[in-house]
């Protein structure tokens, strides 16, 4: 990513509760349809923010942590940024990983992992505009 | 449904009911039990409100719920009826919403919103060889962007897509037209080494999973191939992976849930 870029950048704060992965579709659809995506590409980025949040519900459900995600709206594209998720999608020892990393890289553009210094991973996922 | 007054009944009296009730099985004395208990079945009820379903049927079912505890509850045992009869009651809802989620009716004003997007989704499709963003569905309909955005999700989240319904086309239901014999499906599992979760799928939805993730089509491209509509495509491939994700979730952590 260039620096001379221009990119809006929103981030929400979510508890991880079942009834919030419809607050994260609902923002994700609003913010694919503010950079033009199409209905698959936007459904494609919305199935892997929902695998992602799904594995955060996954034994947070009675904290009350705040998880954050961030959005980065760029003209040709909208990345999506999950930070310190508890999904270590290079753990391939473990079928859910598997299958969640399956999952989200069979339908995101960009996807890239990294160790959050303070907890958990930070997952990037990149979804570009068609054509 | 009328608030109906009911007298209160202490403890003592509520314990000498049942036992009464465990030696008589007297329907005069299950009432009375029904009618001191009818505020925790109107709580209960209440928890499970703004799912779609009317609050007198879930009260209804909440009643049933509690008929059916109290005929169970043994008086003798150490535990309060209400800690006896929450779960057996909360039990019974639940099992109504997990029964008729696929029979779910929307309400007339979503459903005719979502046929609208439905038609103008099909008719861009067709005309532009490629799905519409949401602008254009609002553009094309007349609804606005947040409306649209809201018709899409909220039909996503209340209806849950059944292969058993008849595609949009025709008489056929969607296991008819899925198939389900290519043999690369049953590799599909094997590659990923899921435990057999995919085994756990129809066979029907496993081809669902194998056209999109690894044939590599559009929900576009597959609503086209099965003469269904991309949202159905899209709550069909949503409702098969959250399946995968349980079954994978309860093999791989069997206290967890």
């Amino acid at each position: 990513m260039s620096c001379d870029e221009k990119l809006d950048n929103i981030c929400i704060k979510v508890p991880p509760k079942e009834a919030m992965t419809r607050i994260v579709r609902l923002a994700t659809a609003a913010l694919s349809s503010r950079v033009g995506l199409n209905l698959d590409q936007a459904d494609d980025l919305n199935t892997a923010v929902e695998e992602v949040f799904r594995s955060i519900i996954v034994g947070h459900d009675q904290t009350d942590d705040l998880f954050c995600v961030c959005y980065r709206l760029g003209d040709d594209r909208l990345e999506v940024i999950m930070e310190s998720v508890p999904l270590d999608l290079s753990d391939q020892s473990s079928s859910v990983n598997r299958y969640s990393r399956f999952v989200i890289e069979s339908i995101i553009d960009d996807l890239t992992d990294m160790p959050n210094p303070d907890k958990g991973y930070d997952i990037h996922m990149v979804k570009y505009l068609a054509g | 449904m009328p608030k109906q007054s009911r007298k209160s009944v202490n403890r003592s009296e509520i314990r000498a009911l049942f036992l009464s009730y465990r030696e008589t099985r007297d329907p005069k004395v299950k009432n009375a039990l029904v009618d001191a208990h009818m505020d925790l079945v109107h709580s209960l009820a209440r928890r499970f409100a703004n799912r779609g379903e009317p609050l007198d049927d879930l009260i209804q079912v909440a009643s049933i719920g509690l008929l059916k505890a109290i005929d169970r509850f043994d008086p003798e045992r150490k535990v309060q009826f209400s800690t006896y009869a929450v779960p057996t009651i909360v039990g019974e809802l639940k099992r109504y919403f997990r029964d008729r989620a696929s029979t779910i009716r929307l309400p007339r004003g979503l459903r005719e919103r979502t046929y609208k997007l439905n038609t103008a989704i099909q008719q861009y499709s067709q005309e532009h060889g490629r799905p519409p963003n949401i602008r254009e569905i609002a553009s094309a309909t007349g609804i606005s962007e947040e409306e649209v955005i809201e018709g899409l999700e909220g039909a996503e989240a209340s209806v849950v897509a059944s292969l058993d319904t008849t595609t949009e086309n025709g008489e056929l239901s969607l296991l008819d037209v899925l198939g389900g014999d290519d043999k690369a499906l049953k590799n599909l599992d094997e590659r990923l080494s899921l435990a057999g979760a995919m085994s756990n799928l129809d066979p029907r939805e496993q081809n669902l999973l194998y056209l999109r993730f690894v044939e590599g089509l559009s929900q576009t491209e597959i609503a086209v191939r099965l003469g269904i509509s991309q949202m159905h495509v899209s709550r069909l491939l949503r409702r098969a992976l959250m399946i995968l994700r349980q079954d994978l979730m309860a093999s791989t952590e069997p206290h967890s849930l």
